[in-house]
């Protein structure tokens, strides 16, 4: 009996050293990104690699990068803030503060600790799309250099105009949302909301939550034929993937291109359905400028080529331009962004500056 | 399977007395379609389940399918592509439920930390072949299986109402099934009755994956895309669907039509409460008081001395 704990202890042993041993073969790859001198490194901390969004967002890292010949990193979240904090640490501990972070958090209070780290180890920071209210660049000194975002409720309801005028301004309409209780989704659609408001020949049928998936989309899509067959000229969307859904369910009920759709995010797939008159408009982050732009701002800062103390609050902590893409910008906006790699845009680091988050 | 099935028709009637176009045939053809993919999940799911294991790698395994049908697809989007993509989904899904139920098995490590585990290897390959894009097959031959119809259904729909109809005569008569059955009821008895234990796991592993597989190789023929997202969401209704069905978490009891009931019960709540307007926070709400509802009254109480 003894022999046999052993045998199993010894097995055990060597399947746990070899997973480690294969694991920690890896680690040279992963660690070169450390081993550096005084410059400093630039760090990308995004949600995921798995969606083009965020995939889009790190090119535009590794790009700026390049340009500027500094070590770059991403760190990715998968959605668990403790991981994104914990990661952040381990960078500036690591390089002793010597960073550069430009961080989407997976949520907004993640952007407190994360703040407060690299403040307190001297890198500077810059966070987008969330933060918690309370939370300013000019409290917490000049290595917290900016905050970026874009106005979700501006561009729900340009979408939704768009939306109106290809329906000739009026109809029924259909909105499908984002998550509930997410600050974006609620945004977005206080957006739609009031270009309604402003609509008096548009009727809002019904709202569903298609929490932001394709599928989920699909199968409402095909429930409204059923419910509100023939009483509907448009879909209004809060992202681009529920759009792809829904003209997918229209197309799958033989009424492809006799209902007008709108997205937000600017994917490839819905520029495309846009080009090809499936779709009437969509609005682009450019995700490739946030990973490049979010560096670029306080790489600057750390050079002493910008003083955030003297930027003034509008532009610590501001909105940024999305483009509005519709048939008219499409193909060239597909060109520009899809087919070629699309271009560093950060020498005129306020060339985007739409105003201050009020 | 009663109680589902009351279920089903009780939803039926409610729905129907308040939006009479539920029952029209365009309605219900909608529902047979929205429903293939889940149906397919959930047939998969339920053979894991019956046998008293649990399998979470669902999403990872659609994500790995769904990638490789897109790059084939993006090869050759004509009819012989199209063979080889839904070819290539299968037997991926195969491939990666055979990875865990090996390492299930000859590891004896749980069911769910495997399952798990293979859900973020197998969604991290897919991230790592696509690179964070999504693959457009618009135009891709696979298509046909969602969009061609025959007698009003898509051929989807015909696809897996055969496929279900092979799957519960496999579970119901051929000896593999009642393996698995047993082995869900007892696994000791099963063992000193010289079942093959291990081999029997595997295998249900390996064929959940293909059913995965082939939901994802659906997925992608019904959105003309591939990502790695494309599989979101679908563990919780899968298991919703199974357990609302009748199939005992614990093992041993329930069957594949017992998760085609739950599933459609599923569909036919998501497409009625919007068919009657029940706000979309309250849906959720629903379906989680459902599966409480479910697996409440399908226990036994005073059998289980241990609940955890």
């Amino acid at each position: 009996m003894k022999k046999f704990y052993q045998a199993a202890l010894s097995r055990r042993a060597f399947l746990g050293s070899a997973a480690s041993a294969s694991v920690l073969a890896t680690m040279p790859l992963v660690g070169r990104v450390f081993a550096q001198g005084d410059a400093p490194l630039l760090v990308n901390s995004i949600r995921s690699l798995s969606n083009p969004y965020h995939a889009a967002w790190n090119a535009g890292g590794e790009a700026f990068a390049s340009r500027v010949g500094l070590d770059y990193v991403t760190l990715v979240t998968e959605g668990d803030s403790e991981k994104g904090v914990a990661d952040i640490r381990g960078i500036l501990a690591r390089t002793g503060g010597n960073a550069v972070v430009n961080v989407d958090p997976n949520d907004a209070a993640d952007a407190r600790p994360i703040v407060e780290a690299c403040v307190e180890a001297g890198a500077h920071v810059m966070t987008q799309w969330n933060k918690p209210d309370d939370l300013h660049p000019w409290d917490m000194g000049p290595n917290y250099v900016a905050h970026m975002s874009f106005n979700g409720e501006q561009y729900g309801r340009t979408t939704a105009e768009v939306l109106f005028e290809a329906m000739g301004g009026q109809g029924g309409i259909l909105a499908l949302g984002g998550t509930l209780s997410n600050t974006v989704a609620i945004q977005r659609r206080a957006g739609l909301e009031a270009a309604l408001a402003d609509a008096s020949g548009v009727e809002l049928l019904d709202y569903q939550v298609g929490d932001w998936q394709s599928s989920k989309a699909y199968d409402i899509v095909n429930t409204w034929l059923t419910r509100f067959s023939g009483q509907f000229g448009g879909i209004w969307c809060a992202n681009d993937d529920m759009a792809i859904g829904a003209l997918e369910a229209l197309r799958v009920n033989g009424m492809s291109g006799q209902v007008a759709i709108t997205g937000i995010d600017g994917i490839e797939t819905a520029v495309q359905a846009v080009i090809d008159g499936e779709m009437v408009a969509t609005v682009s982050w450019d995700p490739f400028w946030q990973g490049s732009i979010g560096l670029a701002i306080p790489l600057r800062a750390r050079l002493g080529e910008i003083d955030p103390e003297s930027l003034g609050k509008d532009k610590r902590e501001f909105y940024a331009k999305g483009v509005v893409v519709t048939a008219e910008n499409a193909q060239a906006f597909y060109e520009a962004n899809f087919v070629t790699a699309p271009e560093l845009d950060v020498d005129d680091i306020w060339a985007r500056y739409a105003g201050p988050i009020e | 399977m009663a109680p589902p099935l009351i279920a089903l028709i009780v939803a039926t009637i409610a729905i129907s007395l308040y939006n009479p176009s539920f029952l029209s045939a365009a309605n219900l053809g909608r529902v047979a379609s929205i429903s293939a993919i889940p149906v397919l999940l959930a047939v998969g799911a339920t053979f894991v389940i019956i046998m008293g294991s649990i399998d979470l790698s669902v999403q990872g395994v659609i994500a790995l399918s769904a990638a490789i049908t897109a790059m084939v697809l993006r090869v050759d989007d004509g009819a012989l592509g199209s063979v080889l993509a839904l070819g290539a989904a299968v037997v991926t899904g195969i491939a990666t439920g055979a990875v865990s139920g090996l390492l299930h098995t000859l590891l004896r490590i749980p069911s769910f930390m495997v399952t798990l585990g293979m859900w973020f290897v197998s969604a991290g390959l897919a991230t790592l072949l696509l690179g964070g894009g999504t693959i457009a097959v618009r135009s891709a031959d696979l298509r046909v299986l969602i969009l061609q119809r025959v007698f009003g259904l898509p051929l989807s729909v015909w696809l897996v109402l055969a496929i279900v109809a092979f799957a519960a005569l496999m579970q119901a008569r051929s000896r593999f099934g009642r393996y698995v059955v047993a082995i869900g009821g007892n696994e000791e008895i099963a063992k000193l009755s010289g079942l093959p234990i291990r081999r029997t796991r595997a295998a249900v592993f390996a064929i959940a994956g293909g059913f995965y597989g082939l939901a994802a190789a659906l997925s992608v023929a019904q959105l003309g895309q591939g990502n790695v997202d494309i599989g979101d969401g679908r563990l919780f209704t899968t298991i919703t669907a199974v357990v609302l069905g009748g199939t005992s978490l614990t093992g041993g009891r329930g069957g594949v039509l017992n998760s085609v009931l739950g599933v459609l019960l599923v569909t036919v709540l998501g497409n009625g409460m919007i068919l009657m307007g029940v706000p979309p926070y309250l849906q959720q709400a629903v379906l989680g008081v459902l599966i409480i509802l479910a697996v409440a009254s399908s226990t036994a109480r005073i059998r289980e001395g241990v609940y955890k």
